[in-house]
């Protein structure tokens, strides 16, 4: 078992006594291979939050987080390696100037391996096949991080955490702040890395095209608690999306308004641009 | 972190919120000018008296104070322990020999470590260290067979005593105010008061203005940068960084792992920050209104008043 999560609670203190439940009784489980998961939800609602725990980097208030058979409650225990947990669970976060640091690229993603005592010679291979896993080339590695362009350290920094060769891979919002065809570039990376090593990859995401179109299970946060927990051809046939203030991917959208303004007789369940394209194709030769 | 209370503000209600923050910042400059006049202990302890009065009349919970003092108490113990060991003059109260030999070096090693051990799991750390320091003094005096390879002797003066006590008290004295003026002034109103006091200064080519701005930016921005380095720790614990683990080396790169990434976001912030505030048309040096105007009230004037007696009764004090 990968992670399992136990009735978990996080509160954040603050000054007047008012704590803040990030998340509520959350309870889940993520096999060790072989999943690919979106974790969706409104801004607050808790994603980070969860994902912070999936590595260990915050404890829970109450419950308990299962991490590779090492088990996370609200103290700090001494017998569990933390810095071992962070090996295989490997958590990228939103924004890569959070973690790039060194003046070459190689040197950065060389960081992670080294502090789990790689060899020198070892973390230089390792770099540059993880370099080469997020689609960059050998050119880049005696490259500046802070020279290249967002999308660029984007992957750099995500070069960096599967250096550590984790087992289970989290992204927090590895999307924003690029275009669609960037999206687009980097979810089928994501895609290929798992289809490659059969890591499970988590991933924290607002966009619900990519939702549909890419996972297996989704996992949606509603004002830290979990509201829905399966597959996203289930989750936008039924009505969980509008009682979450979430919205329909956008081909969804799409045929359902061709649908009702034209009475058609549509599927409207369909992925991608292309099969919304061979839907209507089809449609419209039968009429 | 949270711990650290000297200079955080904390929303609320009483007597010291509605004064003006003016009013407070001279108070507490004329309170601790006071402090320092004080000569004898009887005097510095009604002093006390005076600023635990001062905590109850604004409603101020002494134990907050307390636990913002933590992070001074180890100064406080040594600034103690110092004046102790190195005043000489008046009456002896104890004299003795200061044994370092084999023996005695091992037990304060041992207590040493047994005093880490028990700050590891122990709650009262505190406590603990002024236990370890009296344990030494102890081995190192009652430890005394064996050759000594060094021994000095260690001679405690009454007067050490009264000033060491002295100058703790006036030290808790003073933070206690600094603490009820930043407790209950939000940091805007801090350098507002400052900035309207320093006006005068224009004359002698001191821009009030700009420096309040300057300090207002850095005080709105401890708790952002605060904040960005803790995401930077995170991020750098995800690739096996943690602070809380790892050997000392390690933790001199860990180190470079955070400062440059917080220069990196620092520098980031402040272009932004400079972008947004020109948007708005804001330009340097340009006379500004304010959306508070400070007045001063009745409970201000019952205030100075209160602390015009305090000065005047330390200066007659002192003349006398």
């Amino acid at each position: 078992m990968g992670i399992r999560f136990n009735q978990v609670t996080h509160e954040y203190a603050s000054y007047s006594k008012v704590t803040y439940k990030a998340i509520h009784n959350i309870s889940l489980s993520i096999l060790e291979h072989d999943e690919f998961i979106a974790l969706v939800g409104h801004t607050g609602s808790g994603k980070s939050t969860l994902a912070k725990h999936m590595n260990a980097l915050i404890f829970p208030t109450s419950g308990t987080v299962e991490i590779f058979n090492n088990i996370i409650t609200k103290k700090r225990d001494k017998k569990i390696k933390y810095n071992s947990i962070r090996k295989s669970v490997g958590l990228v976060f939103q924004f890569p100037e959070y973690q790039l640091f060194e003046d070459t690229v190689e040197k950065d993603i060389m960081f992670g391996p080294l502090n789990f005592k790689v060899s020198i010679e070892e973390a230089k291979k390792v770099a540059l096949e993880s370099l080469e896993l997020v689609g960059l080339d050998e050119s880049y590695l005696n490259r500046n991080p802070f020279n290249l362009s967002g999308g660029e350290k984007k992957r750099v920094s995500i070069a960096g955490i599967l250096a550590l060769d984790p087992e289970i891979l989290v992204l927090d919002e590895p999307t924003s702040g690029l275009d669609p065809e960037g999206k687009n570039i980097l979810m089928r990376l994501f895609k290929d890395i798992h289809k490659k090593t059969n890591k499970t990859i988590i991933i924290i995401t607002h966009d619900m095209d990519l939702v549909y179109q890419y996972f297996n299970r989704v996992l949606v946060l509603k004002d830290g608690e979990l509201s829905f927990d399966g597959s996203p051809e289930r989750l936008f046939k039924s009505d969980i999306l509008d009682k979450n203030h979430l919205d329909f991917p956008n081909t969804i959208k799409t045929l359902k308004h061709i649908k009702e303004t034209m009475n058609l007789d549509i599927n409207i369940y369909q992925k991608t641009v292309e099969d919304v394209i061979k839907e209507l194709n089809r449609v419209t030769k039968n009429e | 972190m949270n711990s650290i209370i000297i200079g955080q503000y904390i929303p609320g209600k009483g007597f010291f919120y509605k004064l003006d923050p003016r009013t407070k910042i001279v108070a507490v400059l004329f309170l601790m000018i006071a402090v320092f006049m004080l000569e004898n202990i009887a005097q510095l302890f009604m002093a006390l008296g005076i600023a635990l009065f001062i905590l109850l009349l604004g409603r101020i919970s002494i134990i907050k104070v307390i636990k913002g003092l933590k992070a001074i108490f180890v100064l406080l113990i040594f600034t103690f322990v110092f004046q102790v060991a190195l005043n000489t003059e008046g009456k002896i109260l104890s004299q003795a020999n200061m044994h370092f030999n084999l023996y005695s070096v091992i037990g304060v090693v041992l207590a040493f470590i047994i005093w880490r051990l028990l700050v590891r799991v122990g709650k009262f750390k505190i406590l603990m260290f002024i236990a370890f320091i009296l344990g030494v003094y102890i081995i190192l005096r009652y430890v005394n067979f064996g050759t000594d390879f060094y021994s000095f002797s260690l001679t405690i003066y009454e007067k050490g005593i009264e000033m060491s006590v002295f100058v703790v008290v006036r030290i808790l004295i003073i933070i206690t105010f600094t603490t009820v003026l930043t407790l209950t002034t939000k940091p805007t109103d801090l350098t507002h008061g400052i900035e309207s006091l320093l006006r005068p200064l224009k004359k002698i080519g001191f821009n009030s203005e700009d420096f309040a701005l300057i300090i207002s930016l850095s005080l709105r921005y401890i708790p952002t940068i605060f904040d960005e380095a803790q995401k930077i720790m995170a991020a750098q614990a995800s690739r096996g960084a943690d602070f809380s683990e790892g050997k000392l080396k390690d933790k001199l790169k860990q180190i470079i792992s955070l400062l440059v990434p917080m220069f990196i976001i620092a520098f980031m912030r402040s272009e932004e920050l400079a972008d947004a505030m020109e948007s708005r048309n804001f330009v340097p040096g340009q006379p500004r209104t304010r959306i508070n105007v400070l007045k001063f009230s009745m409970i201000d004037v019952y205030s100075g008043i209160f602390t015009l007696l305090c000065l005047a009764g330390a200066i007659v004090n002192k003349v006398i």
